[in-house]
């Protein structure tokens, strides 16, 4: 198994946080054991996403640099498990 | 604000154990030319008429020394006024009166209250006592009848203590009502109640504990321990007030971006070179400081309320929280202090600590409208930025008594 740490953040501005990003900042509860002390988890006072129609809708959480829209916990975990080649 | 010298005026009290109203009334405002003036006035017996002769009598004394009636006549118009009381045929209610004028010039009127405490702060606190002259007013004699109808003449003369002195910052006056010199009376600890020397090294420990304990908690502080003497169930209305004398506590608040984005170093200077507490509300101003002024925010995963986003830390901000959300939170508590969300620990309580905490504040509000808030499917208490500060100014002004900046960005 590669020794791969993966930086995970996720946004708590105003947008994020009312449109579900509240749940999001206990992803640290939901990380499954195996993954312990591989991930670098952090929150970030506002990715500045929001303001830009482009880049898709609140909440907005980041894995290894890779931007996800409507974030939900599954869907970082997956991403986080892509990224880690242990899906 | 007097000169360079905050006054905060802070007061507490219990009322007697199963009276429905306070007989005790503690009255504090400022005049037009820039005084303080409090009152603190206890009425005979308890509950409701105790409360309105005391009401009556601070209210009457606030005015009259507010429009510079000398205190005899002043005093004389009161004992007048108050109503007799059927069952002890006199009319009485004790009284502090403390007049501060716009140069920290303290001059003191006390009737039948407990004698105020002064402590300056030096080296180590001091107690002082300033020198006091009698004033002697005639009473209107008072007279009862006996049940042969015989009128006996009570008492006919009322001796005001005055006093006068210059405060200078670290002063602490500490007057309280006889339910605090008296509590715990016939307890086995205190079978004469507290007593003024007591108290005096009570405080004296307080204040040598937190040597910048805030007026408010001072009082509490007296008042709690007062009730516990009597089990908490307070024999008399306890009532204590402080009046601090000290240099101002400045807050900033920065909350918001600016419309134009070429003042974000200016908004990174004010924050930069501003001296007291700081904080900043918003995630987009929290990231434009750190980005203009190079210093890294981390967000504080731990000990998550899940009602409030979570706060930050950055180097010399003394909170990072997220905008509308805990602003509109503050505000509710500020609003509405007395309800359980206030013991919560999270950053809204703690903005609100820090808000009550300080004595100058300062807004600087970033005027640029959140365009990400403008989404339909967004929750509409998404207020406008410059009316939650409004609101919070506001109430920080009129409630309680700040000094209150609002600068425009």
């Amino acid at each position: 198994m590669s020794e791969t740490i993966v930086k995970v953040v996720v946004c708590s501005g105003t947008a994020c946080y009312v449109m579900g990003g509240s749940e999001l900042l206990l992803l640290d509860d939901h990380i499954p054991a195996k993954w312990k002390g591989r991930l670098e988890l952090e929150g970030s006072p506002c990715l500045g996403y929001c303001k830009d129609k482009t880049s898709g809708k609140a909440p907005f959480a980041m894995v290894d640099g890779e931007l996800i829209p409507q974030a939900t916990i599954p869907e970082i975990l997956r991403k986080i498990g892509e990224k880690l080649g242990d899906r | 604000m007097n000169g360079d010298i905050f006054i905060e005026v802070g007061h507490y009290c219990c009322k007697k154990y199963g009276q429905g109203a306070e007989g005790d009334v503690f009255l504090s405002r400022k005049t037009d030319d820039g005084r303080i003036i409090s009152v603190l006035s206890d009425g005979l017996g308890s509950g409701i008429k105790a409360g309105v002769l005391a009401t009556l009598t601070a209210t009457m004394a606030a005015k009259f020394v507010a429009e510079d009636m000398p205190p005899r006549k002043a005093a004389r118009i009161i004992m007048k006024t108050l109503p007799v009381c059927k069952e002890r045929g006199i009319s009485y209610a004790t009284f502090t009166l403390v007049d501060i004028d716009s140069q920290s010039q303290v001059k003191i009127i006390e009737y039948d209250n407990p004698a105020y405490l002064l402590f300056r702060q030096a080296a180590e606190p001091v107690l002082l006592e300033p020198l006091k002259r009698d004033l002697v007013v005639r009473r209107p004699a008072g007279s009862r009848r006996d049940h042969g109808g015989t009128a006996t003449a009570l008492l006919s003369q009322a001796v005001m203590h005055y006093s006068e002195f210059q405060a200078t910052a670290g002063d602490r006056l500490v007057f309280f009502s006889d339910g605090v010199a008296q509590s715990g009376m016939g307890s086995r600890a205190y079978p004469l109640g507290w007593g003024i020397p007591r108290i005096q090294a009570h405080v004296m420990n307080l204040i040598q504990e937190t040597p910048d304990i805030s007026a408010r908690k001072l009082a509490q502080a007296i008042v709690k321990e007062a009730e516990s003497h009597d089990a908490y169930h307070a024999k008399d209305d306890i009532t204590c007030a402080v009046i601090y004398f000290r240099k101002p506590r400045r807050l900033l608040l920065m909350t918001g971006p600016s419309i134009d984005p070429e003042r974000d170093s200016e908004m990174a200077q004010i924050f930069r070179d501003f001296t007291g507490a700081k904080v900043l509300c918003g995630g987009t101003t929290a990231s434009i400081i750190s980005r203009e002024l190079g210093r890294p925010i981390k967000v504080n995963l731990k000990n998550i309320d899940p009602s409030i986003p979570p706060a930050s830390t950055m180097e010399g901000a003394d909170l990072v929280t997220e905008g509308i959300i805990t602003l509109g939170k503050v505000a509710e508590l500020l609003e509405f202090p007395a309800t359980a969300d206030r013991y919560r620990v999270n950053p809204a309580t703690q903005l609100t600590e820090l808000l009550l905490n300080s004595d100058c504040i300062e807004f600087v509000v970033g005027t640029k409208i959140n365009e990400a808030h403008q989404d339909p499917t967004m929750p509409v208490e998404l207020e406008i930025r410059r009316n939650i500060i409004k609101r919070i100014a506001g109430l920080l002004e009129e409630k309680y008594l700040k000094e209150i900046q609002i600068r425009f960005i």
